[in-house]
């Protein structure tokens, strides 16, 4: 019996008109590449997943430029990236969105409403290349080397922003200064 | 709850499940639309061309015209009639589109 198809093998099928393969990489990588960007972004799911929707469309269009088939997960969150700053420079959500979203907050246990918003806070106070390296290493345990080759940072501003990120989220968590 | 403990639960709340057939449908629909839209505009090039090439042979057609009036006249209902409908047809597709998603996207 025949292995899962590798990302490279199913990028092969994408490219050769394949919407079964496309749709196999979807379902792979959704859940990496949603979560990212509902990290990233900080507001309401829906907004979030808009946008993964948006980065994939995108990446059905442009799969030809792939470089590297293999990669494909860093080069979805790539797109996903860059859709979600143009999504943060619009500035589309408004204070009656949000509000409406607060309403409805949900969290883990252990951990209070007041906390959750206050690491929303942080989070939204981050510059946006300190919020997406902490999104990807903090948040869903990449490397400080796969993050690089994602947001197109040098290997050392990816360590030196998670770290500032992490220091900065978990003071607002009750934590030192210097944690 | 340590602060660190604290941040890990809060963004592994966030995270999505593994296997989500709803968005996967989502991203299927978005596609096929964008399809279609690209199907569209590889056709105008065309239909460029055709008015042009109709316009050039409007002397040739006109002295014909009464000889082929009733071939063409059907065919030429048939295709408007074709592209009225793919133009309604999208348009309706975005248009209930954007209203399905309105309705299902959580207040």
């Amino acid at each position: 019996m025949q292995g899962a198809p590798t990302d490279a093998e199913l990028v092969r099928r994408a490219l050769a008109g394949s919407d079964a393969a496309f749709s196999r990489l979807v379902e792979r990588h959704q859940a990496a590449v949603r979560a990212f960007v509902r990290r990233f972004l900080g507001s309401g799911w829906a907004e979030a997943d808009d946008v993964a929707q948006d980065a994939f469309v995108a990446a059905w269009s442009s799969l030809r430029t792939l470089k590297d088939p293999a990669g494909v997960r860093s080069w979805l969150c790539g797109i996903a990236w860059r859709k979600a700053q143009d999504r943060v420079r619009g500035a589309r959500r408004g204070a009656a969105r949000d509000s409406g979203w607060l309403e409805t907050i949900e969290v883990p246990a252990g951990v209070s409403p007041e906390e959750k918003l206050a690491l929303q806070a942080a989070m939204a106070e981050l510059p946006t290349d300190v919020r997406a390296c902490v999104a990807l290493c903090l948040g869903d345990g990449w490397s400080h080397g796969e993050a690089s080759e994602t947001l197109g940072l040098p290997l050392g501003t990816v360590k030196s922003h998670v770290a500032r990120g992490r220091a900065r989220l978990l003071k607002a968590l009750g934590g030192s200064d210097d944690a | 709850m340590t602060p660190e403990q604290k941040l890990a639960a809060l963004f592994a709340a966030e995270a999505p499940p593994r296997r989500d057939y709803a968005f996967q449908i989502a991203v299927a629909e978005r596609i096929a639309k964008r399809r279609a839209w690209l199907t569209v505009a590889a056709l105008l090039p065309w239909l460029v061309v055709s008015g042009i090439v109709l316009w050039a042979l409007h002397p040739v057609l006109e002295r014909m015209s009464g000889e082929l009036a009733p071939m063409i006249q059907p065919v030429a209902f048939v295709l408007g009639g074709a592209v009225v409908a793919a133009g309604v047809g999208l348009w309706l597709t975005s248009a209930l589109q954007r209203s399905v998603t309105v309705a299902a996207t959580p207040k």
